[in-house]
């Protein structure tokens, strides 16, 4: 092709593929970076529902604009100075919307994510780094310093574990708020108590398990509650399971660390299932956060420069299913009436990478509605993001601030009271924007009410 | 260098009047908006957001001191290049301007802000049961502020009329920072006809009143295909004649129905075109009949398959096909040009046929997307715009395309606008004569040329000659007044054009028996008592006055120059007596639009007696004081290429120029919704700045009916 443009030698290492995507797997089919952005035809349709360009009317931090400033400095047209679009990439929510709305279904997330892997250069985010090598080499440290923490509150010691920064220098600034907002943090994680289930280990003779419960950081370190729901719902409406016994989905590290501890991560789970899948023929793997599954739904494309791992992946992506859509709503029937009044005036909250990363809409309403009839009520925008969006309300406080306004507006708009979601970053930021604005409602996630809807009545 | 020293110290004032946090000069912020939709590129010196419609006045004021260059931007959808700063400048961007201030149903008026959201428009209205109805396809994301600017129409507007038509007033700053209220019930030039279409060249929209409706009760949407687009258009054109107006009348090609899967429609290997039909009204029974009629005209035109959708979502299934062809373009490559032609509604299948052959001479893939009812076509044209070789052919064809489309007696622009892009064919369609008119226009508006400079009108090559004549011949008695105001020009000599209303008369008693004699004659203007002879020029004077010229007796310009009944177009030369227009018309089993009023056509546009019509006028040939002839508008019922000064004219008491003939659109006989007959008499008119400078645009020696503007 007589191109042009000549492309920035800044992007040359995208070959090699290391700290980077080698290609993106689009809607369009397999993608370089730079095909993948130059598919952005400026046409704008993305605008009206990027977050950040509603709020702020500016073009550099919408969609279009992100995908062309990326595509800008690949062009050498920044300047040679790709920092200018600092402020693009670093305020992208990585929410999809965009992604959704767009006729060529541009993949603007990866691509602001390969541009802030690019401007940071070869040596990523150090604090998420470390973090994830010590998930991936040392997970009982990672665990023991968890635990410090929340010892730390136990003992009526709260600021000091905030002052000591203990959470912020992990630079998992999620969990600093979880230590403010949060109840209580487990003193046994998930993991602990799940592997401790017997109805969760493989029976010999029994019947083949058909799911294993894959246990997201979100509920595994934080929400233990959430966790154990969804396993018991699970159990309830699929049978028997399995706890996988997994390894973090490895989102934090794609997103904010080295992207080879993201495919370390993802190596680790594959391997996992396959085993599984020896043992046990196909199962699903049901995760409860809809990030993680969404994730996992695309490693792939963490592959694409390794053949064999890349066929792996795309074997285990296939097998994996979010919650929100495992159960499906035609084993419902409604609510019994007390469980209904507990749960009041119910509204569902998209995640955004159930929605826009997996196309998941339909299933919860479904449910929702057959459960609870009248009881439950649209959610005016209820596919924008809540700014929660992993560590984005650490990053971009005042954004993610401006964003969960509007989010608890639009709840208070329908006098909800309880608010399903489906991933733990939105229970997380949801219920800290309620607590403040309108405390009559909160946010559960969805398989928590859903278990609470269909748990048998004692008689 | 040059422009850093520009903004430099006007930067502070800036911030100043726009607040801290709302001017951006960071590398970033200028590259992203260094673009729009379109493929030109230029950079701004600074980025502004505007959160109060009250700030733009200061803003525009201090720019305008300065000599700093700007423009006005929104969502930034265009697909002509309307919002990129061509010389630098600051970029007032509106968006956050997006309240909807009042929705009256009861006055079926809705006051927006420019920043709303279309849609977001619609969603509110609908709650209501209203709507707007101006649809463009980019309604998910474009603005009122952006439609005005550009004209937009939409399917809907084969119906309901494009943005223009639905516009009932305008707040606008114009280039020196002065704000000024409009409305189209306003005496006098029809300013907001002026602005609208003016892609922020002459000033900012800051406020809009608009025309909203009830929503329909019925809907009812039928899909035909057909061996050729040929037939398809044939189905089109009959359905039209019989004065059928469906809301919506889109048609599709093979390509695009090929490139969108089918958008799930069964169609069989012989099927070349579709053909979507929407009809919506109160009435279902009167639905169904003309159902029944398009069905039995479709069969009639050789359709192959007529479908009817039987629910709403059968409904959007047909819709699907329609709707899915761009997307679906826009997935085969990087980039689709957008073209957008219009041709008088029978040219359709040529046009068509002509784009279809360009296309394969340069080697180029396009699906072709029709407004069909009103002539308006695009061929979607996919490319990928790194590949700098199949660029030039897309620009190449693209060129060729609105040639062919001039041709035809088109236009170069139905409703995308002029922009950058398009600037360099407004040669191909223009003379000198109008090009000049624009460019003194857009002086007489901005002389400092500092509102979005250099669009619109072409900055080189103003030599290029209009290829195509014009559709009719000029009768002598219009060739002989265009003499008698070339020799009147020369010397100096004054006029006062006749044919006009009384109100136009002179205020002098100079005015003698002549004028106490018209002020009997019905209110929009009448046969005047002298009739000129041809060969006499000279004998056209009489009750001659320094204080208000000559008469000019247009009344001989009598002649029904063209009924075009399938283009459901006829032209006029402005002298003719309504009442003769409406016998002519209805012996070719039409009629106007209108009420039914005394005078001629030239006085009824010339002072805007009955407003609607400017909604109705589609082309003017306008004679200037100096007898330059200008061509403005045409026959094709959407054209947005250039100002639209056929408006303009509505309501300038002759004082702007000889109104020669015009072009206005008709209907089918007994087709015409009934009109009350203004009554009372119009309201005195006295100029406004804004009418003033335009009058040194149009006639810098106030030549004609001079006491008006004296």
């Amino acid at each position: 092709m007589n191109s042009k443009y000549d492309v920035n030698e800044m992007y040359d290492r995208h070959a090699e593929g290391e700290l980077h995507l080698p290609s993106l797997l689009t809607h369009l089919g397999e993608r370089s970076l730079y095909d993948a952005v130059s598919q952005c035809s400026r046409c704008g349709y993305c605008e009206t529902v990027c977050p950040t360009y509603m709020l702020t009317g500016r073009e550099p931090i919408s969609a279009r604009g992100r995908n062309q400033l990326v595509r800008m400095s690949m062009e050498g047209r920044l300047g040679g100075a790709a920092a200018a679009a600092g402020e693009a990439l670093d305020t992208c929510l990585l929410c999809g919307a965009c992604s959704e709305a767009c006729f060529a279904k541009v993949p603007t997330a990866d691509i602001v994510l390969e541009g802030r892997r690019a401007a940071l250069g070869p040596a990523p985010r150090l604090i998420p780094s470390l973090l994830s090598r010590l998930m991936l080499d040392r997970p009982g440290l990672f665990g023991f310093l968890l635990r410090l923490g929340a010892l730390a509150r136990l003992t009526g010691l709260p600021r000091l574990a905030g002052k000591l920064g203990l959470f912020r220098m992990l630079g998992l600034a999620p969990l600093e708020k979880a230590e403010r907002e949060a109840p209580r943090m487990p003193f046994t994680f998930l993991a602990g108590k799940l592997s401790a289930d017997p109805e969760l280990a493989a029976a010999p003779g029994g019947p083949a398990p058909a799911w294993a419960y894959f246990a997201p950081c979100g509920p595994n370190y934080l929400f233990t509650a959430v966790g154990e729901a969804t396993v018991a719902l699970l159990k309830r409406f699929l049978g028997k399971g399995l706890f996988f016994h997994n390894n973090c989905c490895g989102l934090l590290a794609y997103n904010y660390g080295d992207i080879r501890h993201a495919r370390e991560f993802a190596r680790r789970n594959i391997k996992k299932y396959e085993e599984l899948k020896e043992k046990h023929g196909e199962l699903k793997v049901i995760g409860d956060c809809s990030s993680c599954t969404a994730f996992m739904k695309t490693y792939e494309q963490l592959f694409t420069a390794e053949p064999e791992w890349r066929a792996r992946a795309a074997a285990f992506a296939a097998a994996v299913r979010d919650a929100i859509e495992a159960v499906p709503s035609t084993a419902m029937t409604h609510a019994p009436r007390e469980a209904l009044a507990g749960a009041g005036r119910i509204t569902y909250h998209d995640s955004c990478r159930a929605c826009h990363g997996q196309g998941i809409r339909k299933e919860p309403r479904e449910a929702l509605r057959t459960l609870a009839g009248k009881n439950f009520v649209e959610l005016p925008e209820s596919d924008w993001c809540c700014g929660g969006a992993g560590a984005y309300s650490f990053t971009q406080p005042e954004m993610s601030e401006r964003i969960l306004r509007r989010k608890t507006a639009n709840i208070a708009s329908v006098r909800a009271d309880t608010v399903a979601v489906g991933g733990t970053s939105c229970l997380l930021q949801i219920n800290a924007g309620l607590k403040r604005d309108y405390p009559r409602a909160k946010a559960v996630h969805y398989t928590q009410l859903l278990e609470r809807l269909t748990r048998p009545t004692a008689k | 260098m040059f422009r850093k020293d520009r903004l430099h110290g006007t930067l502070e004032d800036l911030r100043r009047i726009a607040g801290e946090d709302n001017v951006f000069t960071a590398e970033a912020d200028i590259l992203a908006y260094s673009y729009d939709a379109g493929s030109a590129r230029a950079r701004p010196d600074a980025v502004v957001r505007v959160d109060s419609a009250e700030k733009v006045a200061p803003l525009v004021k201090l720019l305008h001191g300065a000599g700093v260059p700007f423009l006005p931007r929104l969502a930034g959808t265009n697909l002509s290049g309307g919002t990129v700063p061509l010389k630098g400048g600051v970029i007032l961007n509106l968006s956050p301007l997006n309240r909807i201030r009042s929705i009256d149903t009861a006055a079926g008026i809705a006051v927006v802000e420019p920043g709303v959201v279309n849609l977001k428009l619609q969603e509110e209205l609908a709650k209501a049961g209203f709507f707007y109805p101006p649809d463009p396809a980019s309604q998910r994301v474009c603005t009122i502020g952006g439609n005005i600017g550009e004209n937009a129409g939409g399917p809907l507007c084969l119906k309901y009329g494009v943005t223009a038509d639905n516009v009932l007033g305008l707040t606008v700053v114009t280039p020196q920072g002065e704000t000024l209220e409009l409305s189209v019930e306003d005496t006098g030039p029809d300013l907001p006809g002026l602005f609208i279409g003016s892609e922020g060249t002459l000033g900012i929209v800051i406020c809009a009143r608009l025309r909203i409706l009830p929503l329909p009760r019925h809907i009812m949407t039928a899909v035909c295909s057909f061996p050729s687009v040929d037939s398809a258009m044939k189905a089109v054109a009959s359905t039209i004649a019989a004065g059928t107006v469906p809301r919506a009348l889109e048609a599709m090609d093979r390509t695009s129905l090929d490139a969108a899967g089918g958008g799930g429609l069964r169609l069989s290997d012989a099927t070349q075109a579709v053909l979507i039909v929407e009809l919506d009204g109160n009435s279902r029974r009167e639905l169904e009949k003309e159902m029944a009629e398009t069905r039995s005209f479709a069969a009639a035109a050789g359709s192959l398959d007529f479908r009817e959708a039987a629910d709403e979502s059968e409904r959007e299934a047909l819709w699907a096909a329609r709707k899915g062809a761009y997307p679906a373009l826009a997935r085969l490559a990087p980039n689709v040009m957008v073209e957008d032609g219009a041709v008088p509604r029978p040219k359709l299948p040529e046009a068509a046929a002509r784009v279809r052959a360009i296309i394969s001479d340069y080697k180029l893939t396009a699906g072709l997307l029709f407004h069909a009812g009103d002539g308006n076509l695009h061929p979607n044209v996919i490319y990928d715009e790194r590949d700098a070789e199949e660029t030039r052919r897309v620009r190449k064809a693209g060129h060729e395309i609105l040639r062919a489309c001039i041709e035809l007696g088109g236009t170069i622009s139905g409703e995308h606008g002029v922009g950058v892009e398009k600037r360099l064919a407004m040669n191909w369609l223009y003379d000198r004569a109008e090009l000049d008119l624009f460019s003194r226009v857009k002086e007489a508006l901005d002389p400092k040329d500092l509102a979005n400079p250099d669009k619109i009108i072409p900055v080189s090559d103003r030599h290029a000659r209009r290829k195509t004549e014009p559709f009719h011949s000029r009768p002598a008695a219009a060739s002989n007044l265009v003499s008698e105001l070339k020799y009147r020009a020369a010397h100096g000599i004054k006029s006062r054009v006749r044919g006009l209303g009384t109100r136009t008369r002179p205020p002098s008693p100079e005015g003698g028996d002549a004028c106490r004699n018209r002020a009997a004659l019905p209110a929009v203007g009448g046969r005047a008592a002298l009739r000129p002879t041809p060969d006499e020029p000279e004998a056209r004077c009489s009750a001659t006055s320094p204080a208000s010229g000559r008469d000019l007796d247009v009344s001989g310009l009598d002649s029904v120059l063209e009924i075009y009944g399938e283009n459901l177009t006829a032209t006029f030369e402005a002298g003719v007596p309504l009442h003769v227009l409406r016998s002519a018309l209805k012996a070719a089993g039409l009629e106007a639009p209108m009420p039914k009023l005394d005078g001629t056509l030239g006085g009824l546009i010339a002072t805007k007696a009955w407003t609607g019509i400017r909604d109705l006028l589609l082309g003017l040939e306008l004679a200037l004081p100096d007898g330059t002839v200008c061509r403005l508008g045409g026959r094709s019922v959407k054209n947005v290429a250039g100002y639209d000064l056929t408006r303009l004219l509505c309501g300038s008491l002759g004082a702007y120029g000889v109104i020669l003939s015009a072009t206005l659109r008709v209907c089918p006989a007994g087709r015409a919704p009934r009109f009350h007959r203004p009554d009372g008499p119009v309201p005195a008119f006295s100029p406004s700045e804004v009418h003033r400078r335009l009058k040194k645009a149009f006639d810098p020696d106030n030549l004609l009916n001079p006491w008006i503007y004296g």
